[in-house]
């Protein structure tokens, strides 16, 4: 009997009762067969629509040229900029030399070499090409193309998924509305084509890529910690190589099943909106996914496919009441660019934002100023939550589970949380000799 | 009684129905301290380890002491 199996049993004391009541008492029946298998733990609630509301007469397609990284210099000021640049090099200089842990050479060199493999790839580009030369189709065997039920698909793409990497995968129909609207200076179009393609003018998503899948992918909390450091730089970068292979390796494999398949790493759309609407999470403090197994600590990615799925529905864990009351992200925030409001609301913060939706809305430049003025990024709000968690005490399923359906007790929980210590930042040069798992994470966490 | 050298005798000694249920508590205390403490280690969680560690020192300390204590107190009387 393992742990998870221990806590299962509820024998553990009152409060472990008191967890497994709750979460046995969880409406979580599965919405397609492969939700029973790939699901969320049991204290997790199915809902039918995303709990912040849309305004539909607002919301619409986002031109990716006004985020905060295509549009910088005109949030931030062209001087700003400059000075901001300017300082941010003297500083990784002075860095190298008194030799900071977190930001000496071997440390940027870690950072920089696990991007290697997201670099391979791009809207429409390497290895998110939206087509393949090298697939094997059905068709090239001499078979019909997979024709399994929506049920048996989405429990074969979750297989698959899994096997290429994903923390957790949800299935849903594709709102077009958050796919972006132009990216690269063309724009993105649906049109009842065969195979999505590219021009002169515009990408060509065909009409019949009804779903989408979303996918999540562990970073290490163990790098995270280090924020902001060069350490912490190489959890996000290698989290974003991951993604890359996955969706490489999904979008190939729907392929080779015979039907389309777009992958997607943070170009062509918003992942946190598919995220949500496919069940992964719900839309945190922070305006990004945060899912009820790894909290933030994961990099999102998606794959559109005309592939007939059963889908997923959206997810209740009580993260929404809990963010009002927690605000630790905020709070550690070096650039202050997150929202302490106690309620979300349709206000944004500037054009970085898409409106028409219910959010904590950030303030992006002032973050993307931090990165460069830490001179390696910052993730801080990623492990001060008090959602990412390594699991390797029951303490936090009991707290997950508790804080699901006792909204009172979360303020209580997040000031625990922070008493014994959770979300400090750890030492950089210690990461070193921590002799991590492969990809300095536990692959088993969450898959109860 | 039972004969001398044949017979391995237990005493146990007479306790109320709530003492028991404080006993299980305490020790299901215990466990619960216990796991958090290797858990902590477990993820390198250092001051959350130290604080379950003096937490299930202390609950064991203070459960043997009262323990003793009942015990001395019953020997006396």
């Amino acid at each position: 009997m393992n742990r998870r199996d221990f806590f299962k049993f509820g024998f553990g004391g009152a409060g472990l009762a008191v967890g497994s009541g709750l979460a046995s008492s969880a409406d979580n029946s599965p919405s397609s067969p492969g939700r029973s298998v790939y699901g969320h733990p049991r204290w997790v609630k199915m809902i039918p629509r995303p709990k912040l509301a849309v305004d539909d007469n607002i919301y619409s397609r986002f031109n990716a040229s006004n985020n905060v990284f295509g549009s910088f210099t005109r949030y931030y000021g062209e001087e700003n900029r400059k000075k901001l640049m300017r300082e941010s090099m003297n500083k990784t200089m002075e860095y190298y030399l008194e030799k900071r842990p977190g930001y000496r050479l071997e440390d940027r060199a870690l950072a920089d070499a696990a991007w290697v493999i997201s670099r391979l790839g791009g809207l429409n580009r390497g290895t998110r090409a939206w087509t393949s030369k090298s697939v094997r189709t059905p068709e090239q065997r001499g078979v019909e193309i997979y024709n399994g039920s929506p049920e048996e698909a989405a429990q074969l793409i979750k297989a698959a998924a899994r096997y290429f990497g994903a923390a957790t995968v949800g299935i849903t129909i594709l709102d077009r509305r958050h796919i972006h609207s132009q990216e690269r200076g063309k724009a993105i179009v649906f049109e009842p084509a065969g195979e999505p393609y590219e021009d002169e003018e515009k990408l060509v998503i065909p009409d019949k890529c009804k779903y989408a899948v979303a996918l999540s992918v562990q970073m290490s909390l163990d790098n995270l910690q280090c924020s902001p450091t060069a350490i912490s730089s190489a959890g996000s970068s290698l989290g974003y190589s991951r993604c890359e292979f996955l969706v490489a390796g999904l979008a190939q494999f729907i392929r080779g099943l015979g039907y389309v398949a777009v992958p997607s790493v943070n170009d062509l759309g918003s992942s946190v909106a598919i995220g949500v609407d496919a069940g992964l999470g719900e839309l945190g403090r922070t305006n990004r996914l945060i899912t009820p197994e790894f909290g933030p600590c994961v990099r999102l990615c998606k794959v559109l496919t005309d592939l007939p799925l059963a889908t997923d529905k959206p997810i209740d864990f009580g993260l929404l009441e809990f963010c009002k009351v927690c605000k630790r992200c905020a709070k550690a925030c070096p650039s202050n660019c997150l929202s302490f409001d106690d309620e979300p609301s349709f206000q944004v913060k500037g054009g970085w934002n898409n409106p028409g939706h219910q959010a904590w809305f950030e303030d992006a430049p002032k973050c993307l100023a931090y990165w460069q003025e830490s001179t390696s990024g910052c993730s801080i709000c990623i492990p001060v939550c008090p959602w990412s968690k390594k699991d390797k005490t029951m303490i936090h399923e009991i707290v997950k589970a508790t804080g699901a359906k006792i909204p009172a007790l979360d303020m209580f929980f997040s000031a625990m949380d922070e008493a014994f210590g959770y979300g400090r930042q750890k030492d950089a040069d210690k990461w070193w000799s921590l002799n991590l798992p492969e990809y300095g994470i536990d692959t088993t966490q969450g898959k109860g | 009684m039972a004969e001398k050298g044949k017979f391995l005798v237990v005493k146990i000694r007479k306790s109320t129905w709530f003492i028991w249920v404080l006993r299980i508590i305490w020790v299901l205390w215990l466990l619960f301290w216990a796991e958090f403490t290797v858990g902590s280690w477990e993820e390198l969680e250092r001051r959350a380890f130290v604080i379950s560690l003096v937490i299930l020192l202390l609950s064991l300390a203070v459960g043997l002491f009262l323990w003793l204590w009942g015990y001395l107190e019953h020997k006396k009387a």
